[in-house]
C-alpha cells in the first residue's frame, strides 16, 4: 500500500524537487567529475576567446564593422 | 534565507519555465538561423533574419535574463545555496557566460536583420556573419542541454564553503540540544 505520508522522493531524484538537498560527506574531496567538466569547460572558453580574438572565430565578428559601414 | 514552501514553487516554476523557455527559443532560432543561411527563396531568408532579431530581443533575452535571476532567488532561498554545490555552482557561472555570449551576438544579429529589411540581397561578406548565427545558436543549444542534464541529475559534490557551512549547522544543532 502506498503511504501517503512519507517523502515522495527519498532519493533526491525528482529533478524539479529542490525542497533538500541530499546528505553529503563533511570532508568529500572535488569529485572527478567537477574535475573533468572544469577542464573541459576552461579549454572550451579558452578555445572561443582565442578564435574570437585572432578573427577565425566561428563566423568572425570582423565582419561586423566593415559588413555595418556599407550601405 | 529559507523561503515559504509557496514562495519556493513559484521561484522553481518561473525557473524551470524560463530556462526551458530559453531552450526552445534557441532551438527555433536555430531552425530560422538554417533557412536564412540555406534557403534558396528570398523572402524566407528576410522573413527568417527579421524574426531572428524580435525571437531575440522579445524572448530569448528576457528569458535568459529571468532563468539567471530566478535561478539565483531559488538557490538562495533553499538549502541548495549558491555555492555550496558543485552543480549549482557550475550552472551559475554558464548561465552567467551564456548570458554575456549572447549579449555580445546582439550586434550581428540587428546587422543581419538590418540588411534583411533593406534589401532581398545579401552580400558575399555577410556569410560569415550567417555561419556565426548557426554556429553560434548550435553551440548554444548544447550548452543549454548540459544545464538542464545537470539540473536534473545532479552530480553529487559539496564544495568546501559548503563543506564549512555543514560542518557549522552540525555544531550548531549539537550545541542547542545540550
Amino acid at each position: 500500500m502506498t503511504d501517503l505520508v512519507s517523502d515522495p522522493d527519498p532519493k533526491g531524484d525528482n529533478p524539479f524537487d529542490s525542497r533538500r538537498p541530499p546528505h553529503q560527506g563533511l570532508t568529500a574531496s572535488t569529485p572527478r567529475w567537477v574535475k573533468v567538466f572544469g577542464t573541459v569547460m576552461v579549454v572550451l572558453v579558452l578555445v572561443f576567446v582565442a578564435l574570437h580574438l585572432t578573427g577565425h572565430g566561428l563566423g568572425g565578428h570582423t565582419t561586423i564593422r566593415s559588413a555595418a559601414q556599407q550601405p | 534565507m529559507t523561503m515559504t514552501p509557496r514562495l519556493r514553487k513559484f521561484a522553481l516554476t518561473t525557473h524551470v519555465t524560463s530556462s526551458v523557455g530559453w531552450l526552445g527559443a534557441v532551438a527555433v532560432f536555430l531552425a530560422l538561423a538554417i533557412a536564412g543561411m540555406t534557403g534558396q527563396d528570398a523572402q524566407l531568408m528576410r522573413a527568417a533574419y527579421l524574426a531572428m532579431e524580435l525571437t531575440t530581443w522579445t524572448v530569448i533575452l528576457p528569458l535568459a535574463l529571468l532563468s539567471l535571476l530566478s535561478g539565483v532567488v531559488s538557490s538562495l532561498g533553499t538549502n541548495w545555496g549558491l555555492f555550496r554545490y558543485y552543480w549549482v555552482l557550475l550552472k551559475l557561472l554558464i548561465t552567467i557566460l551564456a548570458t554575456i555570449v549572447l549579449l555580445v551576438h546582439m550586434q550581428p544579429i540587428d546587422l543581419l536583420a538590418g540588411v534583411a529589411a533593406k534589401t532581398t540581397v545579401f552580400r558575399a561578406d555577410l556569410q560569415s556573419l550567417q555561419l556565426l548565427m548557426v554556429t553560434g545558436s548550435s553551440a548554444a543549444l548544447v550548452v543549454l542541454i548540459v544545464l538542464t542534464v545537470l539540473s536534473v541529475y545532479k552530480p553529487r559534490g559539496m564544495t568546501q564553503y559548503g563543506q564549512r557551512r555543514q560542518r557549522a549547522m552540525l555544531r550548531e544543532a549539537i550545541v542547542q540540544q545540550r
